[in-house]
């Protein structure tokens, strides 16, 4: 029950209610966001629409053409080619992170998803090809995200249609591009999960979750191969300048943190949990690892000092296409003046000067890295230009003279280039070797094999068994190797003696008593590019 | 192992991008806000004040409504008839503007908030019944907006921001008031423009129809505004959140460990006892999902505050397999995202209110999640264990700047 304090019963009046008479005096609150509508104009803008998602997925399977025939014979393959397929064969066979220990010597999120890709290449059949070459063939996915990524980076950083796809298209038929990204290098993997962060910090939307993504994005790649870390401050500085003037900055800062560092911590908490982050005596290290690559690694000379390895694959790659490197360069240089094709840039210009320090390691596969930034910075000037050039007559004659231009310049170097891409076979040495080792030597799961990395998978695929088919380098650096070897080198049945191991013999003493006492029994190809099967003489002294 | 860990982890993600609804986009961020205003004043407010022990603060809140800009309003202050303090105090101010204030008794034997509201109920005039509580500072603009947002959303209730202020008090404070922020800012929001909404406890606007059609609060419920937030929401009452940092209520945290606990004790008791009730279930499917797990969610909360630290404990002291002792950390990700964000929330939370934010209180903050974690679970743990031994009894929360023992007293 309930009453109420006095007698009256309810309020005196609720004053009549007023309409429209309130003069608007107070000092007003801003609107929420004054330009909301003009935003999403460029909002639409920035999407794809469905016809030229078909014109960039239809270059993407051009491009695709031209790098999957005839990938199984060219290149040469690389020994790195054959490391990382062995440690995706690792992976997917359930031998842990690689079949011998791993020491961390790169982050191993690139060759766990090469494992989770190789089912692909059975799809295609591996008539006249070794195994390792079919392994390539799993990484074409792989290259086409990141040609629809170079393509997609483009759209979002402004660019028209003609351009990205001028960009997609440099890119991907640049003779460098088509060497290199055949090969199954690690770079591939962070290459593509590089363009992802950036393509994500550039989120249309601004979306929260796209620049969480981002970071992610970035902590992948740099799980795939570690040296791409120098491109993250173009995806920071993407993601700095597309939240310019918006109230949700601090909150895309924070969830671009939360990616980066959440992900990322995994691997540095992997080695924890198995007691492997700081060196100690009688295990492997994450810190010593690094120590490793950072300070103790023999380095390649500087770029500049001809004769030095670097000075000799610079010029190798400016052989296979001077174009996409000298024009990205001077390009890189341009774009790093214009703010929206700033963040590409800034990735190529840190790239260039990392490869320029006077002493260090520089890979074969550096360029992986350095091309598609390249491509998207000579496409975004060629883009400025134009729409430089005012509008009217002047601008279809400046089409026609960049047209013309690349037309009697650049194509008749990607044609001959591309031409030897699709022809030449240089790899039936190889497949010569794999198919000795697979049919003419006897009681193969009995027998020990020293072989370089690429001709390890062949060994083990042809029924060898995996722990007495030897990397040969193992023999000299892995004392758990030299354990197995009770005999020492007499334990060892034949030595495969390919281009890379030649190469690397002269510091490898094990390899080299191996190589002295044995005979050859088969040999495939000529002069340096051969390949010997050589069988050990135990009895010697 | 595996699966609690993968539940964990989906149940932390989830919440997380719940919490961050507002902040997706710059867009979705603008769409939280109050719309400005056209200056007309055409709805009338009866603003309901239940005081209950509260002499201290009451008066000045009462002050504060009646600085109000807007035209059409009366204020009804809900007294207990065994509260001569706080009867006093409400009459002093009755007197200042009666043709504004009313002052009801309730004497209900059981004295509660809810049934302290349905007191009041009939003598209610005007068209829309807003509720405030006794120590709230309520801005003199805010009618003005609310009255705007129910005209240009042709809304049945609006949620207008409650926000507690004094993070600089205590470590536990901190976290309290990032709560507020992020629950009022953000989540809300989501809640709203999915259908399923547990109202907040004042600041909220209820269309007089629509409240009386409903029957009110339920005056057994301790909860009262989750529960008529689900009840509105199963009749399918449109919900408008609105939130602007200069118009929000600005309240204050429990004054101590004890009575944060207790209060989250009761709100989650509230929770259990709405899932119970079941109203939710006439909801449709994606509404009853949604509902089922916020209903929940304090409880998974409780389970996953302590889940996750022993999963951790376990991965490094026992001799897991590493690819499982790396999947206990998995729900680690999202429960850490989560504390870079509030450390972002703070960081704006400051900025929003004009409040210097300051070093140690980033350090609170961070060192603080897991302590609070661990309070939460245990009030979640109290509430389970309340409810199933049938203690229903409401437990107040005492406010600093009333008379401490008075509040406990009555707080039987």
């Amino acid at each position: 029950m309930t009453t109420t304090s006095e007698s009256q019963q309810t309020t005196a009046i609720i004053p009549k209610a007023r309409g429209g008479v309130v003069p608007a005096s107070r000092p007003r609150l801003p609107l929420p966001d004054p330009d909301a509508g003009q935003r999403l104009a460029r909002v639409r803008r920035r999407r794809l629409t469905r016809r030229e998602a078909l014109l960039a997925v239809g270059l993407t399977a051009l491009v695709l053409l031209v790098l999957g025939a005839n990938i199984s014979g060219y290149p040469m393959i690389n020994d790195d080619e054959g490391t990382y397929l062995a440690q995706a064969w690792a992976v997917a066979h359930g031998h842990g992170l690689a079949h011998y220990t791993y020491w961390y010597d790169h982050p191993p999120l690139a060759w766990i998803q090469l494992a989770g890709l190789s089912w692909l290449p059975g799809l295609a059949g591996s008539d006249g090809a070794t195994v390792a070459t079919v392994g390539r063939i799993a990484m074409l996915p792989v290259v086409g995200a990141v040609l629809l990524l170079v393509y997609v980076i483009s759209r979002r950083l402004g660019m028209a249609v003609w351009s990205s796809a001028t960009a997609l298209v440099v890119f991907g038929l640049s003779p460098l591009t088509v060497v290199m990204y055949r090969g199954v290098y690690l770079d591939t993997f962070a290459v593509v999960w590089m363009l992802a962060a950036l393509a994500l910090a550039l989120s249309p939307h601004r979306n929260l979750w796209a620049f969480t993504g981002a970071g992610a994005a970035t902590a992948i790649a740099v799980l795939s191969k570690e040296t791409i870390v120098v491109a993250l401050p173009a995806v920071v500085l993407a993601l700095w300048q597309h939240t310019a003037r918006s109230s949700t900055r601090p909150w895309a800062v924070g969830g671009y943190t939360s990616g980066l560092v959440l992900v990322g911590v995994f691997y540095p908490l992997y080695a924890t949990l198995r007691g492997e982050l700081f060196p100690g005596a009688g295990h492997v290290s994450l810190i010593g690892a690094w120590q490793f690559q950072l300070g103790d690694r023999a380095g390649s000379g500087s770029i500049f000092h001809a004769g030095s390895i670097a000075n000799g694959l610079v010029r190798s790659w400016l052989d296979h296409d001077w174009f996409v490197l000298l024009g990205g360069l001077a390009a890189t240089a341009v774009c790093l003046f214009v703010r929206r094709l700033r963040p590409p840039a800034v990735a190529g210009a840190i790239l260039v000067l990392v490869a320029c320090r006077p002493s260090g390691h520089l890979p074969v596969m550096y360029v992986v890295q350095l091309l598609p930034f390249f491509a998207i910075a000579l496409a975004g000037v060629l883009d400025l230009l134009v729409k430089l050039t005012p509008a009217g007559r002047s601008r279809p004659a400046v089409l026609v003279a960049l047209a013309l231009l690349a037309a009697t310049l650049v194509a008749p170097r990607w044609y001959s280039g591309n031409k030897l891409a699709v022809t030449a076979n240089y790899h039936s040495g190889y497949v010569a070797a794999a198919r000795f080792l697979r049919e003419e030597v006897p009681d193969r799961a009995h027998t020990r094999v020293v072989a370089d990395d690429v001709l390890w998978l062949e060994c083990v695929d042809a029924g060898y068994q995996p722990d007495r088919v030897i990397w040969f380098y193992k023999l000299d650096l892995d004392p758990g190797v030299a354990a197995t070897l009770p005999n020492g080198w007499r334990d060892v049945d034949y030595i495969v003696s390919t281009p890379a191991l030649r190469g690397d013999s002269k510091t490898l003493p094990a390899v080299n008593t191996l190589l002295t006492n044995s005979t050859l029994v088969a040999r495939f190809g000529e002069d340096v590019g051969r390949i010997e099967i050589r069988r050990i003489t135990k009895e010697a002294p | 192992m595996i699966s609690i860990s993968l539940v964990l982890s989906a149940f932390a993600a989830v919440t997380l991008w719940w919490t961050m609804h507002a902040w997706r986009t710059p867009e979705t961020l603008a769409a939280t806000r109050f719309a400005e205003p056209d200056g007309d004043h055409r709805v009338t407010f009866s603003l309901l004040v239940p005081a209950r022990h509260e002499q201290a603060v009451l008066e000045h809140t009462v002050e504060r409504l009646l600085r109000s800009t807007h035209q059409g309003y009366e204020i009804i202050l809900i007294i207990g008839h065994d509260d001569p303090e706080t009867a006093e105090v409400a009459h002093r101010v009755a007197a200042t503007a009666p043709e504004r204030i009313l002052v009801v008794t309730d004497e209900n034997a059981v004295k509660n908030k809810p049934r302290a509201l349905n007191t009041a109920l009939p003598y209610v005039r005007g068209e829309v019944v807003g509720v405030f509580d006794a120590e709230d500072q309520v801005h003199p603009d805010l009618l003005e907006h609310v009255d705007h947002a129910f005209r240009s959303t042709g809304a049945d209730v609006v949620q207008g921001g409650v926000q507690l202020i004094n993070y600089h008090s205590s470590w536990y404070s901190l976290h309290n008031c990032l709560e507020y922020f992020f629950w009022f800012r953000s989540r809300l929001h989501l809640h709203a423009s999915k259908g399923f909404i547990p109202l907040g406890g004042n600041t909220v606007f209820v269309r007089t129809d629509v409240l009386r059609g409903a029957n009110g609060w339920d005056g057994t419920c301790l909860a009262e505004d989750c529960d008529l937030g689900v009840r509105l929401s199963s009749r399918g009452a449109k919900v408008v959140v609105a939130y602007e940092a200069s118009l929000v209520t600005r309240e204050e945290t429990p004054d101590s460990l004890g009575s944060l606990l207790k209060q989250r004790t009761r709100w989650n008791q509230g929770f259990l006892q709405v899932l119970r009730k079941g109203e939710w279930r006439r909801l449709p499917l994606r509404q009853r999902l949604l509902a089922r797990y916020t209903l929940t969610g304090p409880f998974l909360q409780a389970f996953s505050g302590v889940a996750i630290p022993i999963g951790i404990a376990l991965a490094l002291l026992a001799d897991l397999p590493v690819g499982i002792a790396l999947l206990t950390f998995v729900p680690v990700v999202p429960m850490a995202a989560n504390i870079v964000f509030q450390t972002v929330g703070l960081r704006d939370f400051g900025i929003q209110y004009g409040l210097r934010v300051r070093w140690r209180h980033f350090a609170w903050l961070i060192l603080g999640a897991f302590p609070y974690a661990l309070l939460l679970s245990v009030a979640a743990l109290r509430a389970v264990w309340r409810e199933y031994t049938g203690r229903r009894d409401w437990e107040l929360t005492a406010h600093v700047g009333a008379h401490l023992g008075n509040a406990e007293a009555g707080a039987a």
